[in-house]
């Protein structure tokens, strides 16, 4: 078996780099942009600051990460709660912000969603919402964690020792650093560590159906099975 | 004392006609625990609590998350820092500034605190200004202008201004800009207040100060104005480790209940807030009734500023009526420093309801969900930013929608748990103290990085 293979080989293999976890902080700025109906939010969707569109998908899974369904993206939220449109929300919500690699043609995805909404309900452009959309957007700064991982053992402890933040910051928005369809764990697994089936169970990892907790310990249980 | 006599009366009533009114809409009840005449809450405050240190915060947050913070504060070692507002007790404020300085201390970023100095007539206009900007009527003249400007003056004259960062609080100092100088200085100003609707007038007078600062904060996205400056947003915040948050030993959870008469063996509804009209006490009251038609419960009403305020004791008024001779409704008007028993009632409760009509931010719902409690709270001011419906509390728009709410939460347990724990983990990550550290960290990075400029 590929696991039991590559696990034996794993204990002692030392990787070609070490693993240095980081994680991220962000602060919120208010950006201009608002929206009291969805015409007006089509406007602010293309207007908006790239660090909007991240903001109300990437960084909204990590600032909701402890809901286990129902909740995907601010954008999806605010076209049911406030609008009431549920076939919208439900276009919105189906974005899987791990298909983009970058904020670009993640915000074309949601503009194209919401204008093909409105010319088939050309009605619901000015329908007043029940509650503003404000666009804020995230400033990060990247930050080092206090966890190396030089073998396997230590990358699985730090997994188990970093913040959930680190975790997001590893394994959501890596992707538009990397500008690949992975993580930075996978990445890390696959190409320095040799393990291509634990990389590839990581990426398999479905993060809008379980909390963030579930993810981490998810991505520990793969790594420890690659140990044994 | 007065709060207590106001506790007699209420018990009074209530036991006078408790048998006929529970057989005439309440479900049959356990016999009502005794009520203590006078609850040691009432009595004297408590010695005040040594602000909480960083490493206290660890057991919460956890230890990576006080790493982050010390790593963010690297980069400003040797930075100073002065917060300026306007009271040193009292208020939201003076609480956050009491709690926030040392930890920014012990983070090695130097921090001070000054507090404005103002006589009678300049506290009067601030506060008609603090009225005004959050809607209230009010006629702006050249008199109010001159107090307002000229108290200002005299306090840019006293305070030294030669830190690295100023942070001005609130509208009431917010002409101290006028002490910025051409240099590397970097003046913020916080306003905690609601300016979503302010008063024309008296914002088309402060906000020329306001545009000459580097940045702004506010503490919800629809409290800002269109500004020429970078605005971000912090959210107010709790302290987990404050009497009002901290964990309590459910001995004393029951301790309390006894002393206020609360039966813990049947589902308990709180609201907790100062008896105002805003925060629709009434409306509660009557939502209360409504569901109890369908399952047994108790109310307890646990506030406030009855005692000093005539708007309050108005409202208290009005709270009794509403609540007739209904031995389910427990009204507590409670001194300040009861934060203790605040935390106990609040911990025995089944549900928590914030029925606000208008509201700032809602730190009482904050204290609700960081407790675990399912929260059921009015759409208003800065609650959804705090309950997300259905996820993580429930939002109401009406005394149906809030007696609807109460209903099924009591009859759905495991959904209710659910939005209370979901509630609990959504204040983890955006409304504590520790949070609040690490927003400053990275705004006076970014200000130092240029950011904002």
């Amino acid at each position: 078996m590929t696991t039991a293979t590559a696990g034996i080989s794993s204990l002692t293999r030392t990787p070609v780099k070490p693993f240095y976890f980081n994680t991220s902080a962000h602060l919120l700025r208010i950006t201009p942009q608002k929206a009291t109906a969805l015409g007006e939010f089509l406007d602010a969707l293309r207007e908006c600051p790239e660090g909007s569109i991240f903001q109300h998908t990437f960084r909204t899974l990590q600032e909701h990460h402890f809901i286990r369904e129902g909740f995907s993206n601010d954008f999806a939220h605010w076209a049911v709660s406030a609008c009431n449109e549920p076939s919208l929300a439900e276009g919105l919500a189906s974005v899987d912000v791990r298909e983009f690699m970058t904020v670009a043609d993640l915000r074309a995805r949601f503009i194209e969603i919401v204008a093909d909404f409105l010319k088939r309900s050309p009605a619901a452009a000015t329908r007043p919402a029940r509650e503003t959309f404000y666009f804020c957007a995230a400033e990060s700064v990247v930050i080092p964690a206090n966890f190396v991982a030089r073998t396997l053992k230590e990358f699985a402890e730090g997994l188990r020792g970093v913040s959930l933040h680190s975790i997001h910051h590893h394994f959501i928005e890596a992707r538009l650093r990397l500008k690949l369809m992975s993580n930075d764990f996978s990445q890390w697994l696959y190409e320095d560590m040799g393990l291509t089936e634990a990389a590839r169970q990581l990426n398999r990892i479905d993060i809008y159906t379980m909390t963030l907790e579930d993810v981490r310990n998810r991505i520990v249980r793969i790594v420890e099975r690659s140990l044994i | 004392m007065e709060p207590v006599e106001q506790q007699i009366r209420s018990d009074s009533n209530a036991t006078e006609t408790s048998s006929e009114q529970s057989e005439a809409s309440a479900p049959a009840s356990p016999v009502r625990t005794e009520r203590r005449q006078k609850p040691r809450a009432w009595e004297t405050p408590p010695a005040p609590v040594p602000p909480p240190r960083l490493d206290d915060y660890k057991s919460i947050v956890g230890e990576a998350d006080i790493d982050e913070l010390k790593f963010l504060a690297r980069d400003l070692k040797g930075k100073k820092v002065k917060m300026v507002n306007s009271t040193a007790v009292g208020g939201g404020v003076a609480e956050m500034l009491n709690q926030m300085v040392p930890l920014l201390r012990e983070l090695d970023v130097e921090t001070h605190w000054d507090v404005i100095t103002g006589g009678n007539d300049f506290f009067e206009v601030t506060k008609a200004f603090h009225n005004a900007l959050q809607g209230s009527d009010y006629k702006l003249t050249q008199h109010a202008r001159d107090i307002f400007l000229m108290h200002n003056d005299q306090n840019r004259n006293r305070i030294d201004f030669s830190e690295d960062f100023i942070v001005i609080h609130d509208p009431q100092p917010a002409a101290l800009i006028r002490a910025q100088k051409e240099s590397n200085q970097h003046w913020i100003w916080r306003c905690h207040i609601d300016l979503s609707s302010p008063n024309p007038e008296v914002w088309a007078f402060l906000r020329p100060f306001v545009e000459k600062y580097d940045a702004a904060i506010f503490s919800s996205q629809s409290f800002a104005r269109q500004l020429p400056i970078p605005q971000y947003l912090f959210y107010p915040c709790i302290d987990p480790l404050s009497e009002k948050n901290k964990e309590l030993e459910d001995s004393f959870v029951q301790h309390v209940c006894d002393e206020f008469g609360v039966d813990r063996s049947r589902p308990i509804v709180t609201q907790v807030s100062r008896f105002d009209r805003a925060k629709d006490p009434v409306g509660v009251v009557q939502a209360f009734k409504q569901a109890r038609k369908y399952v047994d419960c108790q109310l307890v009403l646990a506030g406030g500023g009855a005692s000093d305020d005539p708007e309050g004791a108005a409202v208290l008024k009005e709270v009794k009526d509403a609540v007739g001779a209904d031995p389910d409704i427990i009204i507590l008007d409670l001194p300040p420093w009861c934060a203790l028993e605040i935390n106990a009632l609040q911990r025995a409760s089944t549900i928590i309801v914030q029925k606000s009509i208008r509201e700032g931010f809602g730190l009482t719902v904050t204290e609700a969900l960081w407790k675990g409690k399912p929260t059921i709270a009015g759409a208003v001011g800065g609650i959804p930013n705090q309950i997300i419906h259905k996820l993580t509390g429930a939002l109401v728009h009406s005394v149906d929608g809030c007696a609807y709410q109460i209903r099924y939460l009591l009859t759905h347990p495991a959904f209710a748990q659910q939005l209370g724990h979901n509630g609990h983990e959504h204040v983890k990550e955006n409304f504590l103290m520790s949070t609040n550290v690490r927003r400053w960290l990275l705004l006076l990075r970014i200000l130092l990085a240029g950011g904002a400029k």
